[in-house]
């Protein structure tokens, strides 16, 4: 059944226990090797065909390539023919990282993040009603009606979270005829020669006009032109600083929530990213989990005292600061070292607990003076929180951690998103609702989906495409 | 016309679908995955490329899966074939033989014994030739099914009520001193019930252990057992400084043996002579490690066999230290084959080397480096470990697919020793996809019926002999086949 030319051979393999073999394998089949655990199937298929055609591969390479990617040993083995590009598909786990998902690994997600930028409705998350677009005109009437009587810059958005230096975008701009930009949150002068650190993510809008808004007919004829040139400029979103009290509004002629008048920016498939600061929930960073400390592993067991390790995190009394300090929170809410933890009183748990600083007087009827006391204390909850954010030991970490929960981000419930990436929907479902279904359920919906999208999503859904 | 990127997505769903994952979610988090689903959504994605000409390499795709759902991955694997691909499975499972193009048996038995080709061929060839596992195959040799289920010793251990991840309301009961199994296809919630609940609570109970178990409403019988212990695939060291004779406690053995020789006594060597990890014995050169690392800028290290001790890790003075004409380092360099009649008479060691043999792994050398052991093999030698212990007699064991990476005859000899356990009075739990392993249950627990939503439900209970009548139980369905 083996013709000649259409086989792999392997001749004189003796990677490990493999006895100096020769075989023929045929190409474009299904082949399996079997054999006992250790009999040396592994060293015939992965350290000997696999090893010798990534050697190969790595061997295209230019030198100055190779230098990063390590030279791989020749296998022991005489002579390989036949071989095409290999891929090894193991049982490794791809990717230890929290914030790899199935739906990364398998670029669903991606493809599920574009198709939202793109195709979904935008909902507003005060109302929860559909956002509308707006005209010029209404947008002007709208800020005529906000900011009467303020000074306001109007802005265009022209870079949102991107990375790259922009020398050449402010040339233009200058070449434009503006005078400022504002530049991640900070308005400046244009200057020549102006760029920024290519490898941060930057937002860049160009100060289109200041001006003072009031309802005259020249007010407003300046403030349409001065719409009219943002929307260009911006791509049909504009931004309305107030300079007294600096806080920004998006104008769009795309998404509005009608009644309290919140914009979403236009989204860009990182708004669906929780990999990305521009859709990561900002609680969790994108985790969907937070750590938490848990009372009752900080108290095993509230019968002991606090000298026998009541509280586990500080062990058995010892003579210590931090023992000398609960001494002292003890004189003050009146209990004893030995007295069990149950015992205590809320009001000293809760210095115990998420620390505090007073000052007190002691009256020692003993000496018959009275004594001054200063308690300052971090808490012992606050103590184990900092040292798993901050700590740079691993040892220490792994030790804070021990009396922390993890738990379900409370902001954004486990989806791991900011609040306005969940008001994107298709077809009344949100991202994270796709993502948590199963994937049989996810091909039905999928499959269901063609009679929903309305024609212009299909449209701009197809858009897409090019893009790619 | 549909955009093409929804057709992207349905196409890599119906990929994902296809290899038998369809009960994941995509908000998975992928550290979650078992290496078997891990392998199969690089299978999918691989398939969803579409190139053409390339030679795939696979490790025992199988892995973790049921046998219902093992058809669509046997089929995946043709569809990549016959788009013009060459695929290589590393494969035990039966039906993938059956279903191949070409079969190369490797053999006829492991480690120095093995590395010939003992045949090749279509699986029909394959099967004419007179190996073990065409034997397997054909039915000549077989895990014979024990005619009588053990009665048990009454007791039982009863979970009420577990809901954890997918489970609806789960109240299992487990007869103690059998051996049980827990069943079910990939994602109907066997994990969840037994390693994030039963053994938590287990664990929390005994030991102390930290890990909050999944929600359960009450477990009764705990007063049955002494002790529990859970066997998993996890390495039993990251370090090339452990090995099989350190972790088994052995090599301590081995170590006391050699002070007790005259030579060494004359000397007044003490063990830590003979270790090569703390100063005294060892070769200063290579710090016992053998070999030496050169560390080079931009290259991965480079590992040189230390020029001292030319890799025997101990200096001269130890290595004249003979026991039957063998050096410390000659013993390390051993296979455990060799090892059990070279200790013969001496009984704690024989004994340890013994069990590491009895499961299996007769052909790794005392001294192999635990980097370099697999899933299947590292958990063989914590078995080893366990088994060479005095067992309390009243030992709860889990052991999570233990049959990884094993081919039949392997599985003959692990179920050997899982026997022997049982008979001791242990109460072993497995979660199996292998029939071999299942029909040898004593008990079987069958978790269903689909994975996923569909899942989380007692489908069945009892001996294999009951289980098989159930209609609603996949497992029922290819266990049949089995007893017949």
């Amino acid at each position: 059944m083996l013709d000649k030319d259409n086989t792999i051979d392997v001749q004189g393999a003796r990677v490990h226990n493999l006895k100096n073999i020769d075989i023929s394998i045929p190409r474009e089949k299904l082949v399996v090797i079997t054999g006992l655990s250790g009999s040396g199937k592994s060293s015939l298929a992965f350290d000997t065909i696999y090893a010798e055609g990534q050697r190969r591969y790595v061997e295209t390479f230019s030198a100055y390539a190779r230098q990063f990617l390590g030279g791989l040993e020749r296998p022991d083995v005489d002579k390989i023919d036949g071989l095409s590009p290999v891929i090894a598909i193991e049982q490794k786990t791809t990717s230890k990282s929290p914030r790899s998902t199935v739906g990364t690994i398998t670029e669903i997600y991606d493809f599920l993040r574009l198709l939202y930028a793109r195709g979904a409705d935008a909902y507003s998350y005060n109302t929860g009603e559909k956002m509308v677009s707006y005209s010029d005109e209404q947008i002007k009437d709208l800020i005529i009606q906000d900011f009467i009587g303020k000074r306001i810059n109007i802005l265009a958005p022209v870079i949102r979270a991107r990375k790259g230096h922009y020398a050449e975008l402010f040339q233009q701009i200058t070449k434009q005829g503006f005078l400022k930009v504002r530049v991640n949150g900070g308005i400046q002068d244009l200057v020549s020669g102006m760029k920024l650190d290519r490898y941060k993510t930057h937002d860049i809008e160009i100060v289109v006009d200041r001006m003072l808004i009031e309802n005259t007919p020249d007010n407003e004829k300046r403030l349409s032109e001065s719409i009219n040139t943002a929307m260009h400029h911006g791509e049909n979103v504009l931004m309305v600083l107030d300079q007294d009290t600096d806080e920004v509004r998006y104008f769009s002629r795309n998404l509005m929530c009608p009644t309290t008048g919140i914009s979403y920016q236009n989204p860009e498939p990182n708004l669906f990213s929780f990999n990305s600061p521009k859709g990561a929930c900002d609680h969790c960073n994108g985790l969907g989990t937070v750590n938490e400390i848990n009372i009752k592993k900080i108290i095993p067991n509230p019968k002991l005292s606090i000298k026998n390790g009541g509280f586990a995190p500080l062990g058995e009394y010892k003579s210590s600061w931090i023992f000398k300090q609960l001494e002292i929170i003890g004189e003050k809410y009146g209990f004893k070292l030995t007295d069990a933890v149950e015992s205590i009183s809320e009001e000293a748990m809760e210095m115990i607990l998420n620390g505090g600083k007073e000052k007190f007087v002691v009256n020692s009827t003993a000496l018959g003076v009275a004594r001054e006391y200063k308690i300052d204390f971090e808490g012992i909850s606050h103590f184990i929180k900092n040292q798993h954010d901050e700590s740079g030991s691993t040892t220490i970490k792994r030790w804070a951690a021990a009396f922390m929960d993890e738990i379900k981000c409370p902001v954004c419930e486990g989806s791991r998103l900011k609040k306005e990436a969940m008001f994107f929907k298709i077809n009344e479902k949100s991202i994270t609702e796709l993502c948590d279904m199963d994937i049989s359920d996810l091909t039905a919906w999928f499959l269901d989906l063609d009679h929903h999208l309305s024609d212009k999503q299909k449209r701009i859904a197809s858009e897409v495409i090019k893009e790619n | 016309m549909l955009p093409k990127s929804l057709k992207k997505i349905k196409d890599r769903l119906a990929f994902l679908m296809n290899v038998g994952l369809d009960y994941l979610a995509l908000s998975r988090s992928s550290k979650s995955l078992s290496g078997g689903e891990a392998q199969r959504i690089r299978l999918a994605t691989q398939i969803g490329s579409q190139l053409v000409g390339v030679l795939y390499i696979l490790d025992e795709p199988s892995i973790g899966l049921h046998q219902r759902d093992n058809d669509k991955l046997i089929h995946s694997l043709e569809q990549l074939r016959d788009i013009g691909n060459s695929v290589i499975v590393v494969e035990h499972d039966k039906d993938m033989i059956e279903r191949a193009d070409y079969v190369i048996d490797i053999g006829p038995k492991a480690g120095k014994y093995g590395g010939e080709i003992i045949s090749k061929g279509t699986p029909a060839e394959i099967l004419a030739a007179h190996t073990i596992t065409a034997m397997y195959m054909n039915g000549e040799m077989k895990i014979e099914v024990p005619k009588k289920r053990r009665e048990g010793n009454g007791k039982f251990l009863k979970l009420t009520g577990a809901t954890g991840n997918n489970l609806k309301n789960v109240s299992i009961e487990l007869p103690l001193g059998k051996m049980i199994c827990v069943t079910g296809v990939s994602g109907s919630g066997k994990s969840t019930l037994i390693n994030e609940t039963l053994y938590p609570i287990l664990n929390a109970y005994y030991f102390n252990g930290v890990k909050i178990p999944k929600p359960y409403k009450k477990i009764e019988g705990l007063e049955h057992i002494d002790k529990v212990i859970d066997i998993d695939q996890s390495p039993i060291g990251r370090t090339p400084r452990s090995n099989p004779a350190t972790y088994t406690e052995v090599f301590t053995e081995i170590r006391n043996l050699f002070t007790m020789t005259s030579e060494s006594m004359i000397r007044g060597y003490k063990a830590g002579r003979f270790s090569f990890n703390v100063k005294g014995g060892r070769c200063e050169t290579c710090e016992g490690s053998g070999v030496r690392t050169i560390e080079m800028n931009f290259l991965p290290d480079v590992y040189v066999e230390c020029e001292t001790c030319q890799g025997k890790r101990f200096n001269r003075e130890t290595l004249e230290i003979r026991y039957k004409g063998k050096s410390i380092s000659n013993v390390l360099n051993m296979t455990v084959d060799e090892a059990v009649p070279f200790f013969e008479n001496i009984p704690k060691i024989y004994r340890k080397v013994k069990t590491i043999q009895d499961v299996g792994l007769g052909y790794i050398t005392l001294g192999q480096q635990s980097t370099t052991l697999s899933g299947g093999e590292a958990q063989r030698i914590k078995l080893a470990g366990e088994l060479s212990k005095k067992d309390t007699g009243n030992t709860f064991y889990i052991l999570d697919e233990p049959t990884t990476g094993l081919h039949f005859e392997d599985i003959r000899v692990l179920m050997e020793v899982i026997n022997k356990l049982v008979d001791k009075g242990n109460t072993i739990l497995i979660i199996e996809h292998n029939m071999d392993v299942i029909k040898l249950a004593d008990y079987i627990i069958d978790i269903g019926p689909e994975g996923g939503k569909g899942g989380g439900q007692l489908v069945a209970k009892g001996t294999p002999e009951e289980i098989i009548k159930n209609k609603k139980s996949y497992t029922a369905q290819f266990l049949k086949k089995e007893l017949l």
